[in-house]
This record gives C-alpha cells, structure tokens and sequence, in this order.
C-alpha cells in the first residue's frame, strides 16, 4: 500500500513543475481529468497521457508516475475486460480502459508536485473559509507527529506484553483498542494546546489574514497552461463536432 | 523604566474547580527583566501565566477579582489581538505551537492572523529568524527538525510579532542540558538586544540563577517568596516549597551549617569553582 500511495505523495523538488505555480498544477490537472472525460477517441486518450508523461519526465518524478499507472493497469484491465463483455466494442473498452489510468495520472501529478503549504495557499485563494483551509493545514501538519506517537504508544504496551500480531482478526482488532486510546486522549491533550497557541497568535484576528507567499505567473506557467489549454480544446471540438456522442 | 506587568489582587478559581488556582496575588515586573518564576507542579505558574496573555478570562472561563495590566493597559479590558502583539507566550512543548508546513511560513503565522502588508511581514520575518540564527531552517518542514530547532522557530514565531513581554513556561523541560543552555543564552542576547522582558517559568533554576534579576516562587496559588536569586536562594528555605534548590546553593549552605565556612552567596557553579580556587571573581 505504501508503495501505492507513494504516487500521491509530495516530495520536494527543484524542477521546473514544481516551481510552477501552484494553480497553473491544479489547472493542468482539472484540464488533463475533464480531457480524458471529454475525450472520444484512443488516440486523444494517448495524448493525453502522453503530454502527462512528458510533464512527468520534466518534473523528475517519472519513475513515481509509472509506478502509479502500473498499478492502474489492473484496474484498467478489469474495466476493459468487463466492458469487453458487455459492449463487445474494443474501441470502447479500450477508451475507458486507458480514460482511467490518464485520470489518476492527471491527479498524481498534482499531488506529488504540489506541497501542502502551496495546496493551503490555492485553497485560501478560492476564498475557502479560513477555518476549513486550517483544519486542513492542522490535519496534513499533524500526520508525522501522530504516526510518531502510534508507534510510541505500540512499542510501550508492547513492552507491556500487549500481543499485536497474535489471534484472528476479531482478537486482533481488540487489540488495537490499548493503542486508540491513548492515541486519541493524546490528541484531545494536544488540540487544548493547540488552541491556546493560535488564540496567542492572534488566530482570527482579522477576516481576511495576509499570506506570506507570493506568485507570480512566468513563461513556464504560460506555456504549461496554454498547452493544456490546446489539448483541451482539441477534445471539446471532436466531442461536439467530429464524432457524435455515442452512450454504449 | 516603568513596569511592564502589573498583577493585582488577583485570584482565579476555574469554573469546575473546588478552590482558587491563584490567590491574592501581587506581582509588578519592571521592564527589561529577567524574571524566574518556580514552584511545584499545580501550584498556580500557568494559571497566573494565562492570566497575563488573556487566556483567561477570554478563553477560560471562571471566578476572576484584581486585576492584570501589561504596559499600562488591563488584560482584562484588552481583546486577543492586541494581547497577542504585546506578550508573547512559548509553551512548554514546542511540537504544539508549530502550525504551518515550513519554518519562515510558521514564523509568518501571527502576522498573517493580524493583516500584516507582505512585504513588511517578510522583513519581520528575516528579523526573526535571523535573531535566532536560524536563516538556514527557512524552508524545512517542522518534522526535519530537532527539539531545539523547533523550540527556536517557536520563540522566533512569537518574537516576529514584537512583543514587550515574553513567557517562557518551560522551555527546558525537553531539552537536553546543552541546548538548554544555549536557550537561557539566548533569553540574554534577546533581552540585551530587544529590551525585551522575560518571564520563564523553570525548575531548572541551577540553569537561570546566574542571569535572572528576580525570582519569584509560587506555592498553592500564592506567593511565598520574591526578591533577586541570591535574596531568595539563600535568605528563604525554598526547598520547603516543593522548589529545587541549585546544588550550588546547596554546597554553600551545608558549608555554612556543617563547617561554618561563611556563605559567599554565589549562584553559579563557576563562582563557586572559582570561590574555591581562591581566585578573584
């Protein structure tokens, strides 16, 4: 699973995609996942994913990319093969079978290239409340000090002779109750402390907080949209106008 | 100079609690201080602390008399907001108070909350992080760091805000000796180079005796000593209020009682070293 979920896990980086403004990533990617909806036709669909690849190429995480679509694949394949069974069409079972692979692609991309902070800071640009954006921020910021207190905490009643691999699955849930709760009165202790430290930080103290980030649209984020721009613009036209909707 | 912190008469009784958290409690810091406050555990220190940045009675609620004033103006009668930009509080566990995914965005976070320009904001935020010496930790994520590392982007966190007042409620207590004592030397340079005036709550008081200009020791909810550290170490039996007295201290006072050697009230162990050593001090 780790393996898995390492396709949707930002790593920093220092490429130009990752320098990318962080709404010029989300906009590629809206535009890559409404494409490979739009789109029709295998070929479209292979440009699609190949325009991803190449972006992935660029941005130095092809290799976490690839991973993800092998995984996809299986998937892929289920769909094909039902689809095969059902449509008897192969131009059909072969769209949606690669439509699927191109929109999990268009969305890891986004993730593994956009940072939390640069993902809190489109969220407060689309005017999200800031206490929604910040139970976000406390949520992401918090999983590394969780994961680290769940495996104190499992360590210390194992060493209090707490077997955690041992019984059938029923006996083995029971056993994760000495774990949850401490884990959960540790994170109730440390939300009280959370809370005085933002009311002592002057938390909501104006309606509209300031950000210490700035972007600015350059060439690369231009270039980046216009193209995503151009290939979304190909799919809307052969949708509407060269091949007739067709539902199976 | 004037005093900074005035406390009052003041008593606080939590609203599901049988008796008073603090009591009758006097207190005037003047600024540019270094004021040590010690006690044992429940006996009022982070109550009186709350107190003093508005916690309560903004945010807990409870019996409230006397008063609190930071700079001339009355905790009680300030909102949050202008709380925040005069006392700066670092709590105990730096972990807790670390918001945002990198150090300078952490640092920023008060300004943020407050409507700070950003261009302003940045300066404040160089400023603070170079008074802390810790321009290279700008863009690491608070996980990549040691305690240490985030005890100093916590304080600089509070200090980008430009307090006059700072709390310190046990900045110690999860370092290890020799970051601690790179700490208390920053508590010094900061008080030196701002004016600003400290407040540290610390069992540890072997680590602060030798910079502190007052030391103030608490016991159920009430003051049971105050004076400057030499006053209070070697004039008043601290220890029977539950406070750790400095081994230093120690040694001079079984000194004095065992072998009558007269007692030089020395605070720190290089004093004392040097003391012994017969040399000049």
């Amino acid at each position: 699973m780790m393996w898995l979920s390492g396709g949707f896990i930002f790593r920093r980086g220092e490429s130009f995609y990752h320098r990318l403004d962080p709404r010029t990533k989300l906009l590629n990617s809206l535009l890559m996942f409404v494409t490979s909806l739009l789109a029709r036709s295998v070929f479209e669909m292979v440009l699609v994913i190949a325009f991803m690849v190449g972006l992935s190429a660029g941005a130095t995480v092809l290799m976490r990319v690839a991973r993800t679509m092998t995984f996809t694949a299986l998937f892929s394949g289920f769909i094909f093969v039902v689809n095969i069974a059902f449509t008897r069409n192969l131009d059909t079972s072969l769209l949606y079978a690669i439509r699927f692979i191109a929109i999990v692609v268009s969305t890891s991309l986004f993730f593994i290239t956009t940072s939390p902070d640069e993902l809190e800071q489109v969220m407060r640009m689309f005017r999200l409340p800031r206490d929604v954006v910040f139970a976000f921020v406390t949520a992401v910021r918090f999983i590394p000090v969780m994961m680290l207190d769940t495996i104190q905490i499992m360590d210390a009643q194992k060493s209090r002779g707490l077997e955690l691999e041992k019984g059938n699955l029923i006996r083995r849930a029971r056993n994760m109750i000495p774990i949850l709760i401490p884990l959960v009165v540790n994170s109730v202790v440390r939300s009280g402390e959370l809370a005085e430290a933002m009311e002592s930080r002057a938390y909501g103290a104006v309606p509209r907080p300031t950000t210490l980030m700035a972007y600015k649209a350059r060439m690369t984020d231009i270039g980046v949209a216009l193209a995503a721009v151009a290939l979304f613009a190909v799919a809307a036209y052969s949708f509407y106008f060269v091949i007739p909707v067709r539902f199976p | 100079m004037g005093d900074i912190l005035e406390v009052e008469g003041l008593s606080f009784k939590y609203s599901d609690a049988p008796r008073n958290a603090v009591s009758g409690f006097n207190l005037a810091i003047p600024e540019g201080e270094i004021v040590v406050l010690a006690g044992p555990s429940g006996c009022g220190k982070s109550t009186l602390l709350r107190t003093v940045n508005g916690l309560i009675p903004h945010m807990y609620g409870g019996e409230y008399s006397g008063d609190v004033r930071v700079g001339g103006s009355s905790v009680k009668g300030s909102n949050m907001r202008d709380l925040a930009q005069s006392v700066g509080f670092l709590f105990q566990n730096p972990e807790n108070q670390i918001f945002m995914f990198t150090v300078e965005r952490d640092v920023a976070f008060g300004l943020e909350n407050l409507g700070v320009p950003r261009n302003e904001m940045r300066a404040r935020v160089d400023e603070a992080l170079g008074l802390l010496r810790i321009g290279d930790l700008a863009q690491r994520a608070p996980h990549e760091l040691s305690d240490g590392q985030k005890q100093r982007v916590a304080l600089a966190g509070v200090l980008a805000m430009r307090p006059k007042l700072v709390i310190l409620d046990e900045p110690t207590s999860l370092l290890d000796p020799r970051t601690a004592s790179e700490l208390v030397a920053l508590v010094v340079r900061l008080r030196k180079e701002l004016g600003t005036t400290f407040v540290v709550v610390e069992h540890r008081l072997d680590l602060l005796m030798g910079v502190a200009d007052r030391l103030v020791v608490m016991e159920g909810g009430k003051k049971v000593a105050e004076g400057t550290p030499k006053d209070v170490l070697f004039g008043e039996e601290v220890g029977t209020h539950g406070v750790a007295v400095p081994a230093v201290t120690r040694v001079q006072k079984m000194l004095a009682g065992e072998e009558g050697v007269g007692v030089e009230r020395l605070l720190t162990p290089s004093e004392l070293a040097a003391a012994v050593e017969g040399r000049e001090i």
